[in-house]
Parts: structure tokens; C-alpha cells; sequence
């Protein structure tokens, strides 16, 4: 069996061990108010935004829709890998694991992979109904690039989130410990990043939360990129014309690419460093 | 006897424990562990790990089964001329059977094998057979979360043998096993050894040990202290020709025992009976009593327990040893390294 076959045949275990879970079902309702509900809300025709703005575009639904990307599936994610290793570790089944010959390195891909799929099936699933419900409150489908960058973009949140979790969850020596630090990573990026950019912006002498000073509109931009939830927005801003935050396609898709491949180094580390 | 199968030479791992600084808080030290242990593991042969809490048994069956890294130390394979084994080869080697698994989930536990089995890259065809051989054919559907503690032991089991090791190490295989699970599995052990598997057990109890082991490693605060066939080991430490003899009756003295080369142990005699437990010659003993006069109702030869054992080998009484495992107190009889930070 060649290694990535096995590694995908233990993913796929995970996948699906997880996907049978009480906590999906758990997490699907709130998984359906946060992106089929809120892409629902924000196709309404007579929506007016905070500033009067009003979406006109099927990717300017999806854009705003995509809060419930950040608040809901990100956290999902989250609740779905916090216990990856922990619960391992806990059981005594971490020990076995780690007694088997396939390679730490890959048992931490299969652990992500199982796991980020086991949270992507579902939102895929979601956001492709959520694009029927744009098109059917707004008789408009998004362009197919338009539709892939979501589709992209979306994965990749979910994957770093997962990242963060399953790190936790290597470094915790138990459960409350590790879901701990997986939510409060969450609350920081999600809740506490706007905190940062303001005391940024504060230090820096920059007017905070004026959206017609360029300046703002930069420094925003700019520190974006050192939060998981800000790259995930630049990307979709890649798609939408009408935003410039100073921020070229290609370095979002290079934070991207770090934002993906730092965690992930990291967790191989870790999983190389793991004691049960 | 055979060429060993594996070969541990001066292996050495410790644990890191946290030794927070204030400008270092994070800072760790190596603490407790296995000092310099050399060791071989022999086909067909059963080795009983043995020592009390802490002595570093599971540390040192982690180290063989590849779980924990050999800090310093080589293992060879000498049969198949590998004068070096990586960590990643042992785990190819040695099943491995830990201490305590709470099995638990909805999965059945033929899934679960399943799993393990797509993690060794192996097929699944071999498992029913497995389950058959551990005894839990008829429990393949059962989900993990309905498994008593005794077939979770089998399924560790039935865990540590996929991918048929050469190397078997068993950690305390004994807890939770009822006497008629704990024989059976007995047995299980004695024909994997009769198929040329090498097993290492760990017990602090050394009577489950007997009659199952063939080479014993005495084992205390990270150091091995003897290993060796257990009859060797037992003469070594003048724990063999061990014999308590009781009887009707009261015993004055033992003095006409003087004359043989036989120590008297332990002597306890009420008006009713008495007991002896002397060391040397049991015939001649015999014939001694039964020249004084003395009824023999029993005579049955003594094992030595753990705490036997480990006064032979440390020359501490049971008191020196006490139930301290305090981390600093594990590894008194070798010189730590001066450079103790990582």
C-alpha cells in the first residue's frame, strides 16, 4: 500500500467515524443557520446594509454571507478536532497509535484530513445549497471563478482552524485544556482581532474605523493578513472589484499558503515530539 | 541457545519534566527514566519484566515498542546482521499491548482492528482469524463503548499481534483479566512463544509470572538490576532452594538442622504446629526431621515475592525501599549527568 493511499484510507476512517457523531448533528443546525440562513437574509431585495450599502451581486451575497463561514463552520472545526489526540491521549488509544509503523508525519496528515473533511463535507454541502439560495432570491449564479474562490477560500479557513485545534489538542495534556485553547483562538481572531486593529491603529496615530481614510483602510488591510479570518476575507475580496484594501491577490494567496503550511509544519513537529 | 532477535545496548531515555525558570518558564529538565539498560530478547522466549511502581517498566516497553526515543544506546538485530535498528523498525518489529486501553466509541471492534490494520498498511483478511485466536470472534459487530474491561484487555491483545511482531510486549496484561480469562491468556502466551514470538510481560506481581516466564529483568528506579533465566537469576541472589516444611505439633529448636548446609529462615511454631522455611538440600532436610522425630504434614518449595527479589538485588531491606517514587529519588544508584537542562 503506498503511503498516500494509506494515509487517505485512515483519514477516510476518521471522516467517517466522525461524521456518524452526535456532535455533527449537534453542530448541522447551527451549520444551517450560519450559511444557507444568513446568505437567505442577506439576498433579500430590500436589504440595506449598515452605510446604506446594498448587495447587488451574487458575490457580494456570498462575501457578506460569508460571516457565517467565519462564526459557524470556523467553529465547528474547531469542536470537531479539539479532541483529535487528546481524547487519543486520554483513552490510552494515543499510545497504540503511536505504537503503529506508519510514519508520525503521515498519521498527523491523516489526522487532518480526516478531520477537516469530516467539518468540509457538510459546509460544502451547505454553501452549495447557499448558492442555490442566492440564485433563487436574486435570479443570478455566481461566475464559476467566483464560485471556486469561495469554494477555496471556505476550505482553507476551516483547514487552518482545524490546524489550530488538532495543535491544541497535541500540546494539551487533556480535553478541557485543549478545547480551551481551540476556542480561544477562535474568540481572538473572530472577536478580539477588531481589539488589535484598533490599538494598532491607536499606536500608529491612524483615525480608527473611518472607512473613507485610506490610511485606515491599509493599516485594516495590512494586519489583516496576520489573522486567519482577515486572509479568508482577502480572498474573497479577490472576487469583488469594488474593494481595494491594498492588498494584491497574490500576497493573500501567499498568507494563505503560510497560514496553511506553518500550522501544518507545526503539528508534524508536534506529532514527531509526541509522548503518549 | 538462539541468537537474540533484538539487542539493547546501554539504552537510555528520560522522561523531560518541567523545570521553570523566571526567565525560562517553559525550561525542562530530564528527570526519571531508564538509565544504560542493556537487554536482548530472545525467539520463542518470554521475559518478565519485573519491578514495583515506577521501577520504569512501561518507559523501557514504550522504548522497544518505538514509542519513546532511545536517547542514547544502540539496538541491534543480530540474526539479521542490522547493526543498527531505527526507532521506526521497531515499531515494525514489536506489537505492543499498553497497560490500560479504555476502548471506547461507537465503532465495532472490527472496525477499530481495521483501522490499526490500515495504519500498518496491511490487508484485512487475517482478523477474523485474530479475533478467533483472542477469543472475541463472536463480539466483531459489538460497538467499543459496550466491551467489559476483560475484552478490552483481549482486544489490546488482538491489537498488539496484527501484523504478526516478532517482538510481543505485554505492559501488566494481567489487570482486569478474571482467573479463567488471566489462565486462557496464559496459554495464548506460551503458543505465541512456541511460534517463535519473543515476549517481554511487565508485572509487579511476580506470581502471575510463574510458570509463563523463562528469563526474568529485575528492574528498579530505572536500572536493571539482574536479568537472566529465572533459575539463574533465583541462585544468583540465593533465592533458590527455598522450602516450608509444617507439621503437627510443637518445635523446640531447629539446632539438629546444624549439622546439614542449610539456613533456617523463618521458624514459627505454636502448641498446635509449626512451620519451617529453611534454604539447602530438601532431602537431606527431610531426612533430618523425620530423624528428629518431626511429622512432615507438607513440604512445598517457596517463590520468592517482589519484595524477596528486590532486597536480593539491591541489599536494601523492605524498609529502604518503602513506597517512595518520588522522581528524585528514581535513579540513586548511577551518577546523573552534570548537564541536566534540555
Amino acid at each position: 500500500m503506498s503511503d498516500l493511499r494509506r494515509i487517505l484510507k485512515v483519514a477516510a476512517r476518521l471522516r467517517n467515524e466522525r461524521l456518524v457523531g452526535v456532535r455533527l448533528k449537534v453542530m448541522l443546525p447551527i451549520l444551517i443557520l450560519f450559511l444557507p440562513g444568513l446568505a437567505w437574509g442577506f439576498s433579500d431585495p430590500n436589504i440595506v446594509l449598515p452605510g446604506g450599502h446594498q448587495p447587488d451581486t451574487a458575490m457580494e451575497v456570498l462575501f457578506y454571507a460569508s460571516l457565517g463561514v467565519v462564526f459557524g463552520a470556523t467553529m465547528c472545526g474547531v469542536l470537531m478536532a479539539f479532541d483529535g489526540v487528546s481524547k487519543d491521549r486520554a483513552s490510552g488509544m494515543l499510545e497504540i497509535r503511536l505504537a503503529q509503523p506508519m510514519p508520525r508525519q503521515h498519521q498527523a496528515a491523516a489526522l487532518v484530513l480526516g478531520h477537516a473533511q469530516a467539518i468540509l463535507i457538510p459546509v460544502y454541502t451547505l454553501l452549495i445549497l447557499t448558492v442555490v439560495v442566492v440564485r433563487f432570491r436574486m435570479g443570478e449564479w455566481p461566475t464559476l471563478t467566483e464560485a471556486m474562490v469561495y469554494g477555496l477560500s471556505t476550505g482553507l479557513i476551516v483547514l487552518w482552524y482545524t490546524l489550530f485545534a488538532l495543535l491544541a489538542s497535541t500540546t494539551a495534556k487533556e480535553q478541557g485544556t485543549a478545547i480551551a485553547f481551540g476556542v480561544g483562538v477562535w474568540f481572538f481572531f473572530t472577536f478580539l482581532w477588531a481589539l488589535v486593529t484598533t490599538m494598532v491603529a491607536y499606536a500608529s496615530g491612524v483615525a480608527v474605523g473611518e472607512p473613507n481614510d485610506p490610511t485606515w483602510v491599509a493599516l485594516e488591510g495590512m494586519l489583516d493578513m496576520l489573522s486567519p479570518n482577515g486572509v479568508y476575507h482577502h480572498l474573497l475580496e479577490t472576487q469583488l472589484p469594488t474593494i481595494d484594501r491594498g492588498i494584491a491577490a497574490w500576497q493573500a494567496w501567499l498568507a494563505a499558503l503560510l497560514w496553511t503550511v506553518l500550522p501544518w509544519w507545526a503539528l508534524h513537529r508536534r506529532m514527531e515530539a509526541l509522548v503518549p | 541457545m538462539a541468537d537474540p532477535l533484538l539487542t539493547f545496548d546501554e539504552v537510555q531515555h528520560r522522561h523531560a519534566v518541567p523545570a521553570p525558570k523566571a526567565w525560562k518558564p517553559w525550561a525542562k529538565r530530564a528527570g526519571a527514566g531508564i538509565h544504560g539498560i542493556s537487554l536482548s530478547l530472545y525467539p520463542g522466549q518470554v521475559l518478565g519484566l519485573v519491578g514495583p511502581n515506577g521501577a520504569g517498566k512501561t518507559t523501557l516497553l514504550r522504548m522497544m515498542a518505538g514509542v519513546l526515543p532511545i536517547q542514547s544506546g544502540t539496538v541491534t538485530a543480530p540474526t539479521e546482521d542490522r547493526h543498527s535498528v531505527a526507532v521506526e523498525d521497531l515499531r515494525n518489529w514489536a506489537g505492543h499491548m499498553p497497560e490500560q486501553v479504555r476502548w471506547q466509541g461507537a465503532i465495532t471492534v472490527v472496525d477499530m482492528l481495521e483501522q490499526l490494520s490500515d495504519m500498518r498498511g496491511q490487508r484485512h483478511h487475517h482478523l477474523h482469524g485474530l479475533l478467533n485466536l483472542v477469543g472475541l470472534h463472536e463480539r466483531a459487530e459489538e460497538p467499543l463503548d459496550n466491551l467489559s474491561q476483560g475484552m478490552r484487555q483481549r482486544l489490546s491483545i488482538a491489537a498488539a499481534l496484527l501484523g504478526s511482531p516478532k517482538v510481543l510486549l505485554l505492559d501488566e496484561p494481567f489487570n482486569g483479566l478474571d482467573p479463567v480469562a488471566a489462565e486462557a491468556f496464559a496459554a495464548l502466551v506460551r503458543r505465541l512463544a512456541g511460534k517463535g514470538v519473543s515476549i517481554v510481560i511487565s508485572s509487579h506481581m511476580v506470581t502471575q509470572l510463574e510458570g509463563l516466564i523463562d528469563r526474568i529483568a529485575l528492574l528498579h528506579r530505572g536500572q536493571l538490576l539482574d536479568e537472566g533465566p529465572l533459575a539463574d537469576v533465583e541462585k544468583r541472589l540465593a533465592l533458590d532452594g527455598r522450602y516450608q516444611l509444617t507439621g503437627p505439633g510443637e518445635l523446640d529448636d531447629t539446632n539438629f538442622l546444624g549439622h546439614l548446609d542449610t539456613d533456617v529462615l523463618v521458624t514459627k511454631s505454636t502448641e498446635a504446629s509449626w512451620s519451617l522455611t529453611v534454604r539447602g538440600d530438601a532431602e537431606r532436610v527431610l531426612q533430618a526431621c523425620n530423624d528428629h522425630g518431626l511429622s512432615v504434614a507438607s513440604w512445598a518449595p517457596v517463590k520468592p515475592n517482589l519484595v524477596e527479589w528486590l532486597c536480593a538485588a539491591t541489599g536494601m531491606s523492605l524498609d529502604d525501599i518503602s513506597l517512595d517514587v518520588a522522581s528524585s529519588a528514581m535513579v540513586p544508584m548511577m551518577a546523573m549527568e552534570a548537564m541536566e537542562d534540555e
